[in-house]
């Protein structure tokens, strides 16, 4: 002590000692005081499950046929009630069986946060060869089944305080459904921003939900504007060819800055990044959905083509025990589990949003660049998210659970 | 269901103290199994991604690393455990900015004693002597509290008496009571107890020596924050748990202990596996194991049923996560933590957490003047963080959760602006806004409180440390994190893994469930 110190709350002594020894007992006596009323749980943590639910099961109440290739179901839950409250331009993945193998896969919800209230989540899917869950679902689901849903995750929908009011969107085949629930949520006055949306098709005949939009556009006040953008044709009414920065900004806003918004396949996405850069918007203002799985992994930038088409033994460390497969280079690590009838958790599947975080223990993967989600404390102790890991060499890994 | 597992010892959720009692235990040679209801380890103790950013959610810096050649006693339990972590030094203790017109205050402290009673010095001339008394205060109930643990509890006395009496003589007060009778006047109180907010409740119920233990240990330690975010020491434990032997089962709840004649005989998980254990080592709170968790319910004892009455859930936190395209010097910010009250009154700024009208109370910092690369060149990374009290946010429904967060953070956001300053709105480019419900949904905390339970005197560190043991309500059944014996914080929540394994692992050598 550096000098003396004498704090006089009371005259030192015995008294302290009294008090200090006290402590116990003083907290045991209040707590015998108390009342053994049980404790009723909190909303706090019962909203936050009804926003964050980790699985929601629900019913296809409705398909409705929008195209030959596609079709939209209509879910409710099970046992009734509302499934999660979301922020328009949010997905869920959805769980289903196939055989010995369990696969999921993202959708972006097509209908509006206020439909959630009423009861029920829209997806649409569109079947194409290349997404083999899509085919299934539109060749098999009918009304009745049951599915299982996350609850609504990802970060593409609009947020008043970091973007634009004036939003373009730009979007190309089944893209266009988080735009549907955007539209949907101007509409009926729950999110307040401008949306002027890109819609690129191939053909008139390609266009999904267009009377829909029309009905919209009408109800809302002139915060919502559809161009149709068809690269195969040329009609009137209609802008033809790609979506171009000419177009971009003949349709954006002119005397305030503006948000890009961007959902479709890869390659329309790389043609318009290229755009976009010549138009100088902020990187804050451009935004895009994620694109799914990585379908041909030999496409991407920087993989070794020569591990293509091999296969590799992967070794699965799970809770209880182990497993050998083999596993199939040009398939993701968590494709190859879900094909041996391994359940993993996933949800994006994109790499972004780390469900899938498995320990490497050892060997040598390929990650996906775009897709590399990783915290950056996980890169350095070997963490990988599976969904956008390919095997480049044999593998263990421990899985989460 | 299938009983095929057990273990030495379980450990419920894998938060600071969680991972810590995992590794400590594991380190000790048992059987460690760590169940976490979340994919990642930490808690609170994470990070996660938006666009560029990776962003840090809860710890503004922690207490008691200390410098390389100083290790405090959280710093020593990490270089033991051999986990690996790099420590970034925090610059400056705090600016302190409180906004009210009679009271107004803009002063940036440094870390350091001698530091801090010359800086207080020079903004209050004259307020040396006073200051340097709190400071030897301050350190004598540090002293004090370490001689305590080295004693396990059974002090002598006359030792206590002798070179302790100012702790003693403290010991059962608050803050307020303290400081009133030292007659520090308001302006230096008011610097003096800008870290109130760290501990949640206002200065006339601050139990002492909790304050004084923290204040000096940011003083004489300074304070630390991990590289690579949280989720830096979070990944680093959960290695040391597996170098060690530990398993971690990560998505799975356990949504029962298993309570026969007054002792665990192991959990239930939500995934319907049942495993065996006499030991468990919960990071969940007392609150959620006790009103819910007990199987059967009849197995819980009266004391425990009483004491979630009689005690106070902590405050919980609301934090907007701010990813901005330019510099922290084109922002023009200049410090690390900046502390913006409206008033320096704390039982006012308690009050104004039990709703959600106006909130603007605010622990703000700029994670660049720590570490400058932690986000890419030309942006900066920024969060806010305010407290909410009591049931402010039981009335939020689903529906307008997301309005509700956007006005509270743009209020927070303005009220920076004003009292700094720095414009930041225009230069947003990702935020993500976390409120209780955010906390209680990542890691099932009661009301999404991020401090356990309410520190008065009566059920503070002290009465809390002497009870560790008949606080074992249930035999092989102790508690680590805030809600524990060494309430509420970071280092807190380590320390008490430590403590709680190594009591387990005692009581197995012991032969007994409990000590």
């Amino acid at each position: 002590m550096d000098k003396k110190l004498n704090v006089k709350i009371k005259p030192i002594g015995l008294l302290d000692i009294i008090a200090f020894s006290k402590m116990v007992k003083k907290r045991t006596q209040k707590i015998n005081a108390a009342k053994t009323t049980p404790i009723i749980p909190s909303e706090v943590n019962k909203n936050a499950l009804l926003l964050h639910p980790k699985t929601q099961f629900m019913k296809i109440s409705e398909i409705i046929p929008e195209s030959p290739k596609v079709k939209t179901f209509v879910l409710r839950m099970s046992g009734g009630g509302s499934p999660a409250f979301f922020r328009a331009g949010q997905y869920v993945s959805l769980r289903l069986r196939i055989g010995d193998s369990v696969f999921t896969r993202p959708y972006s919800i097509s209908s509006s946060p206020n439909d959630s209230l009423k009861g029920f989540y829209s997806i649409s899917i569109k079947g194409t060869d290349e997404g083999f869950f899509s085919k299934w679902a539109l060749d098999n689901w009918k009304e009745g089944d049951s599915i299982e849903v996350s609850s609504p995750e990802g970060n593409f929908y609009y947020e008043p305080i970091r973007d634009a009011r004036f939003v373009t969107g730009i979007c190309g085949g089944s893209g266009v459904t988080p735009f549907l629930s955007m539209a949907k949520a101007i509409a009926e006055g729950e999110e307040d921003f401008n949306l002027t949306l890109l819609y690129g098709s191939c053909k008139e005949c390609d266009i999904l939900f267009k009377n829909e939009f029309e009905r919209l556009e009408k109800l809302a006040n002139g915060k919502l504007k559809i161009v149709y953008v068809l690269s195969d044709e040329k009609k009137d009414n209609f802008e033809n060819g790609f979506i171009t920065s000419t177009l971009i900004k003949k349709y954006s806003a002119k005397d305030s800055p503006y948000s890009v918004f961007i959902c479709g396949p890869q390659a329309m996405y790389n043609f318009v990044s290229k755009e976009i850069s010549s138009l100088n918007i902020p990187q804050k203002y451009v935004r895009r959905e994620l694109f799914g799985e990585v379908k041909r992994i030999e496409m991407v930038n920087g993989y070794p083509v020569e591990h293509l088409n091999k296969f590799y033994q992967l070794k699965v460390n799970y809770f209880g025990g182990n497993t050998q497969i083999i596993a199939n280079s040009n398939d993701s690590i968590l494709v190859s589990l879900e094909k041996s009838g391994i359940i993993a958790p996933s949800k994006c599947r994109s790499g972004e949003c780390g469900f899938c975080r498995s320990k490497l223990i050892s060997g040598e993967v390929f990650i996906v660049p775009d897709g590399d989600g990783r915290r950056a404390a996980d890169k350095k102790l070997g963490f990988i998210h599976i969904c956008s890991s390919y095997p480049i060499s044999d593998l263990e890994i421990e899985l989460p659970r | 269901m299938v009983k095929s597992h057990f273990y030495d010892a379980i450990i419920i959720g894998a938060g600071n103290g969680g991972l810590v009692a995992a590794a400590v235990a594991a380190k000790q040679g048992l059987r460690v199994l760590l169940i976490e209801q979340h994919n990642l380890p930490g808690g609170f103790a994470s990070s996660f991604t938006r666009g560029r950013f990776e962003f840090e959610p809860a710890l503004h810096e922690l207490c008691d690393i200390g410098p390389k050649d100083d290790l405090g006693n959280c710093g020593k339990l990490f270089k033991d455990l051999g986990a690996e972590i790099e420590w970034y030094p925090v610059p400056d203790a705090y600016r302190l900015i409180v906004t009210n017109e009679s009271e107004k205050v803009d002063v940036t402290m440094p870390f350091g004693e001698k530091d801090f009673i010359d800086k207080m010095e020079e903004y209050l001339p004259g307020s040396r002597p006073k200051t340097e008394e709190f400071f030897a205060l301050c350190k004598e109930v540090n002293s004090a509290l370490n001689y305590l643990a080295e004693s396990k509890g059974h002090p002598d006395k006359k030792k206590l008496m002798q070179d302790y009496p100012n702790f003693l003589r403290t010991a059962t007060y608050s803050l307020e009571t303290v400081e009133k009778a030292m007659k520090i006047p308001e302006n230096i109180k008011g610097i003096l107890n800008a870290y109130w907010c760290y501990i949640g409740i206002s200065a006339d119920r601050i139990n002492f020596p909790l304050f004084a233990a923290m204040f000096i240990k940011f003083m004489e330690k300074g304070a630390y924050v991990a590289k690579n975010r949280s989720h830096e020491i979070s990944t680093a434990l959960e290695d040391r748990i597996r170098h060690f032997g530990g398993e971690i089962l990560y998505n799975t709840k356990v949504e029962k202990i298993l309570v026969e004649d007054g002792a665990v005989k192991g959990v239930l998980t939500d995934s319907g596996l049942e495993i065996g254990c006499k030991h468990i080592i919960s990071n969940a709170s007392p609150h959620l194991v006790y009103s819910s968790m007990i199987k059967p319910s009849e197995e819980t004892p009266e004391f425990a049923k009483k004491s979630l009455n009689a005690r106070r859930v902590a405050p919980a936190a609301f934090c907007i996560y701010l990813g901005l395209n330019k510099t922290k010097e084109e922002l023009g910010l200049k410090d690390y933590s900046y502390f913006i009250y409206p008033t320096m009154d704390t039982t006012k700024l308690y009050n104004s957490m039990k709703n959600r009208d106006n909130p603007l109370l605010q622990a703000t910092v700029c994670l660049n003047n720590v570490i400058p690369d932690c986000s890419p060149k030309g942006t900066s990374i920024m969060s806010f963080t305010t407290l909410f009290a009591e049931d402010s946010w039981e009335d939020v429904k689903p529906e307008d959760y997301v309005k509700e967060k956007n006005r509270i953070a743009l209020n927070l956001i303005n009220y920076f602006e004003q009292s700094t300053g720095i414009k930041i709105k225009d230069s947003i480019e990702e935020i993500e806004i976390a409120s209780p419900l955010t906390f209680a949904r990542y890691t099932g905390a009661f009301r999404g409180s991020i401090y356990g339970y309410e520190t008065d005197s009566w059920d503070s560190i002290l009465p809390r440390m002497m009870m560790m043991e008949s606080d074992v309500l249930i035999k092989g059944l102790r508690f680590v994190g805030g809600a524990a014996f060494r309430t509420l914080g970071y280092s807190s929540a380590y320390m008490s893994g430590e403590t709680s394994a190594l009591l387990t692992v005692k009581d197995i050598k012991e032969g007994k469930q409990n000590g």
